[in-house]
Order: C-alpha cells, then sequence, then structure tokens
C-alpha cells in the first residue's frame, strides 16, 4: 500500500469514529438539546473527515472541489436544521410546562 | 463484503417499509418514510442506477417528505383533539398474504437470475445504436430519440395532474397558507445561498443528461424543491390565479415537445424525429421548466403562486 | 486492501444508521425524530460518497449533492409544525 493510501485509510477510519461517536450520543444522551450537540458536531467532523480521506483516494482535483461543496452544504444545512429543530423543541417544552398538564 | 452492503440494504428496506404500514404512530411513520426514501436512493445506488438515485434524492428529499408533513399538520389543525395515533386493525390474512406475496417475488427474482437478454434485446438495439444520436447517455437516448412517443405523454400527463388536482380543489376557497409566521433570521440566509445553487446544480444536470446521469426529470425536480423552499418560508405564498409565466411554464414542455415534432415532418423526417442535439437540449430544457411547474403546483395545492409579504 | 476497507467503510456505516433507527422508534419528542433523520441524511451522504470511489461511479457524488442542498428542505417542513404534545 503506497502512503497516500494509508494517509486516506487513516483519514476514512478517524471519520467512521466521529460517525459512531455521534450514533451513540443519539442514543445515550438524556434529552432533545443533548442529543442535537453529538448528532451535528460529531457527524460534520465525520463527514469532513471521510470527504478528506477520499478526495485523498480520489486524486483529482475536480472531484476534490466537489467533495469540498458538500461539506460545505451539509454543514450550512445541519447548523440551520439544528437550530430550528432546537428552537422548536425549546417552544414546545415551555408551552407543556406552562400547561403544566402533560406528565411525562 | 459486497454481499453484506446488499443484504443490509434489502432487509433495511424491508423492515422500513413493514414499520411505515404497520406502525401506530403517524409521526412515526413519516419520520420512518423519510429514511426509506434515503435507503431507497443507496438500493438504486447499489444497483449502478444513478439516474434513479437521483430522482428519489430530489423527490423524496425536495418534495414528498416535506408534502407529508404539511399534511400532517393540516390534519392536526383540522382535528386537534384527536390524537395522531391510528389503532392498529389486524386480519388474519394479513400474515399468509405477506408469505404468498414474498414466494411469489422471491420466484420471480430466481427466475430472472439467470436470463440472458436475447439477441434482439430491446437494451442491446439502444447501445448499438446510440453513437448515431450523437448522446452518451442511453436514458436520455431512450427517452427523447427511441421512445420518444411515451415522453410526450408522459408530460401530457403531468399537465393532466394538475388539472385534476385543480378539479377536486373547491372553487374560490382561498389557498391554506404553508409557512408559520415565526422565523429565523438564519432561514435568509440560507435561501439565499441553496437558491441559487439549486438552479446552478439543475442547469448541470440538464447538461450533463446529454452524456452522464442527468436529465430533465432530475433537474426539473431539483427546481420544484427549490421552489418549495420558497413556498414553506412564505417567499411565495399560494394564489387562486394562475399566472401567465406560470402557464407558459406549465405548457412549454407539451407544446415545445409537439412543435418540434411537428415541423420536422415538413423536411421529410419521421414524426417526432430529432433533428440535431441542439433539439435534444432544447425540449430538455422546456420539460424541465414544465416539469418543475407542474411539481411544485401540486406541492401546493394551489392555482398558482405569487410573491410572499416581505 | 483500500478495496476492502471501503465496502467495509459502508457496512459500518449502514450498522450506525441501524442503530439511529432505535430513536426513531422510541422519540420521545418529535423533534427527536426528526433529529434522527437529520442523523440519517448525512450518513447517507456519507455512504454515497464512499460507494462512489468504491464502484467507480462517479454520478453517484451528485445524487450526495441533491441529497445535502435538500436536506434543510425537511426541517423546514417540520418547524412549521404547530407545537404538540408528542406521546411517547
Amino acid at each position: 500500500m503506497s502512503p497516500r493510501e494509508w494517509l486516506s485509510l487513516v483519514l476514512l477510519i478517524a471519520g467512521a469514529g466521529f460517525y459512531l461517536a455521534g450514533t451513540m450520543g443519539m442514543l445515550r444522551f438524556p434529552d432533545v438539546f443533548c442529543r442535537l450537540h453529538a448528532l451535528t458536531k460529531a457527524d460534520n467532523l465525520g463527514l469532513l473527515l471521510i470527504c478528506s480521506g477520499l478526495a485523498v483516494l480520489a486524486a483529482s482535483w475536480q472531484t476534490t472541489a466537489l467533495l469540498g461543496i458538500i461539506w460545505l452544504l451539509g454543514l450550512i444545512a445541519a447548523s440551520v436544521s439544528a437550530h430550528l429543530i432546537a428552537r422548536h423543541a425549546l417552544r414546545e417544552q415551555q408551552s407543556t410546562r406552562s400547561q403544566s398538564t402533560n406528565i411525562r | 463484503m459486497s454481499l453484506a452492503v446488499d443484504l443490509l440494504i434489502a432487509a433495511a428496506l424491508i423492515g422500513l417499509a413493514v414499520q411505515v404500514v404497520v406502525g401506530g404512530v403517524l409521526f412515526r411513520a413519516i419520520v420512518l418514510f423519510i429514511v426509506f426514501g434515503l435507503t431507497m436512493a443507496l438500493a438504486w445506488a447499489r444497483l449502478a442506477a444513478p439516474d434513479l438515485a437521483m430522482a428519489e434524492a430530489a423527490i423524496g428529499a425536495g418534495l414528498t417528505g416535506a408534502l407529508m408533513l404539511v399534511a400532517y399538520r393540516r390534519l392536526i389543525e383540522i382535528n386537534p383533539d384527536k390524537p395522531a395515533r391510528t389503532e392498529r386493525r389486524r386480519s388474519v390474512l394479513a400474515l399468509p398474504v405477506a408469505i404468498l406475496a414474498s414466494a411469489l417475488v422471491a420466484m420471480i427474482g430466481l427466475a430472472a437470475i439467470g436470463l440472458e437478454p436475447a439477441p434482439g434485446f430491446a437494451g442491446r438495439a439502444v447501445m448499438d445504436e446510440l453513437d448515431q444520436t450523437g448522446l452518451g447517455n442511453p436514458i436520455t437516448g431512450v427517452l427523447l430519440v427511441f421512445r420518444n412517443l411515451d415522453t410526450l405523454l408522459e408530460i401530457a400527463v403531468l399537465l393532466a395532474a394538475f388539472a385534476a388536482a385543480r378539479a377536486v380543489t373547491v372553487p374560490g376557497a382561498s389557498p391554506l397558507p404553508l409557512s408559520n409566521r415565526s422565523q429565523s433570521p438564519l432561514v435568509g440566509a440560507l435561501l439565499a445561498i441553496i437558491v441559487p445553487m439549486t438552479v446552478l446544480v439543475a442547469a448541470h444536470l440538464l447538461r450533463a443528461g446529454g452524456h452522464a446521469p442527468g436529465g430533465a426529470f432530475q433537474a426539473g425536480a431539483v427546481l420544484a424543491a427549490s421552489g418549495v423552499l420558497l413556498a414553506l418560508t412564505g417567499k411565495l405564498v399560494p394564489s387562486a390565479e394562475t399566472g401567465l409565466l406560470l402557464r407558459l411554464g406549465l405548457l412549454a414542455g407539451l407544446v415545445g415537445f409537439s412543435l418540434v415534432g411537428l415541423i420536422v415532418t415538413g423536411f421529410g423526417l419521421p414524426l417526432l424525429a430529432m433533428p440535431g442535439i441542439w433539439a435534444i437540449y432544447a425540449i430538455e430544457t422546456a420539460m424541465m421548466l414544465s416539469i418543475a411547474v407542474a411539481l411544485l403546483l401540486l406541492f401546493t395545492g394551489s392555482a398558482g403562486l405569487r410573491r410572499g409579504a416581505d | 486492501m483500500i478495496d476492502l476497507v471501503l465496502p467495509g467503510l459502508v457496512v459500518f456505516l449502514l450498522l450506525n444508521l441501524g442503530a439511529g433507527l432505535w430513536r426513531v422508534q422510541r422519540g420521545p419528542t418529535a423533534a427527536d425524530r426528526m433529529l434522527s433523520a437529520l442523523l440519517f441524511g448525512t450518513t447517507t451522504v456519507a455512504v454515497l460518497l464512499v460507494m462512489a470511489e468504491w464502484m467507480g461511479e462517479p454520478a453517484l457524488r451528485n445524487v450526495a449533492l441533491l441529497f445535502v442542498m435538500l436536506a434543510s428542505v425537511i426541517s423546514l417542513a417540520f418547524v412549521g409544525l404547530p407545537r404538540e404534545d408528542e406521546e411517547s
């Protein structure tokens, strides 16, 4: 195996590790706001590492640019979605508390 | 290892499909359906059918998921007291029918595995004659050169679907709003990036359709999805009148395709023959616009759209 | 060696997805379920990118591009929902 493949291997495995961490957080964290952190941060880092690993492997500027755009768009979508969902969940929680009818 | 990938995807598809239908909670079923769409795109990708994976991505992520969530919202608005939970009704026949159906599918699959295409097989003929069309993508070749009448009728069907949707809505009723009032400043920034991006990507897919996976349907679905994004954020508001531009967009595909197809007969070519690669791209562009407008109007369920207040 | 790593990575990411399904089943709130849909979105994008390299099918990168570009449509449709008390 060439050094390029080794580098890509390390990046890909690191990316997979972050995906695993994200999923663990998603399953184990106590409430929706914690889970949001686990998910959006770990997964986007995982996507970055996997994109870098694949870019090293593909060794083409065009592919690298496309992978970069995909990661950036993923980052934008994840941050805006996380913000919107968190706000929605917070307001839902507040309205439940003020009514104080629903006991989980 | 590749067998493990295929088995995982197949198992996920069946499991998700069962859960979508059987699961009691409506919202969960919607989320599972969205996940089913993602898995389906992976299945098309594994079957080396990126055209279908693209269509699934654009339709599943951009249109049907949002459509179901909006429908769910309307359902709650109509009867807020009733919990969104459907009671389970299981028939005794469900299991035997499921087993028999799976056995049938498995038999057809087993029979098809060893099948060799006959020498006169249509797919082979297309691949042999593709060079004459000047196209590199056999799918675009089939859609616009070898089976062009089917494609023309599909565009007509889309127009008919829009007319049918108009026919079942109450005339004169004010269209329901799609967006909520309170909005985050982040949404404007998101739109400023994503909407121009979708236009670029649609143009890229349309151009790529000549030689690589892509084409009018995928490009049109992407454009429609960006329209959905604008409708959900209140930048586009449903209206009761179809504007002139939307009318032109709706008809562009059908009229453009038919006109070119008729005009070429005057030059001694057969009906609907393509006079050149430029005609293919022109018709694809017109069809993309028609597909985008029709899908967007079917999503909003209104006759037309106008610019939002802000 | 790398030809074995890529499908292995796809299997690993798919198993990750399967684990995430538990959160969709469990809930308890609608926001939790929506979050898992987001998780599925990013993981599917990664799977498609790895598949593009593994299967030598560059068009799959365009599929991934479509998914990330349109990922926000579903979350926007979701936050348009009125707040309601979801059952667990």
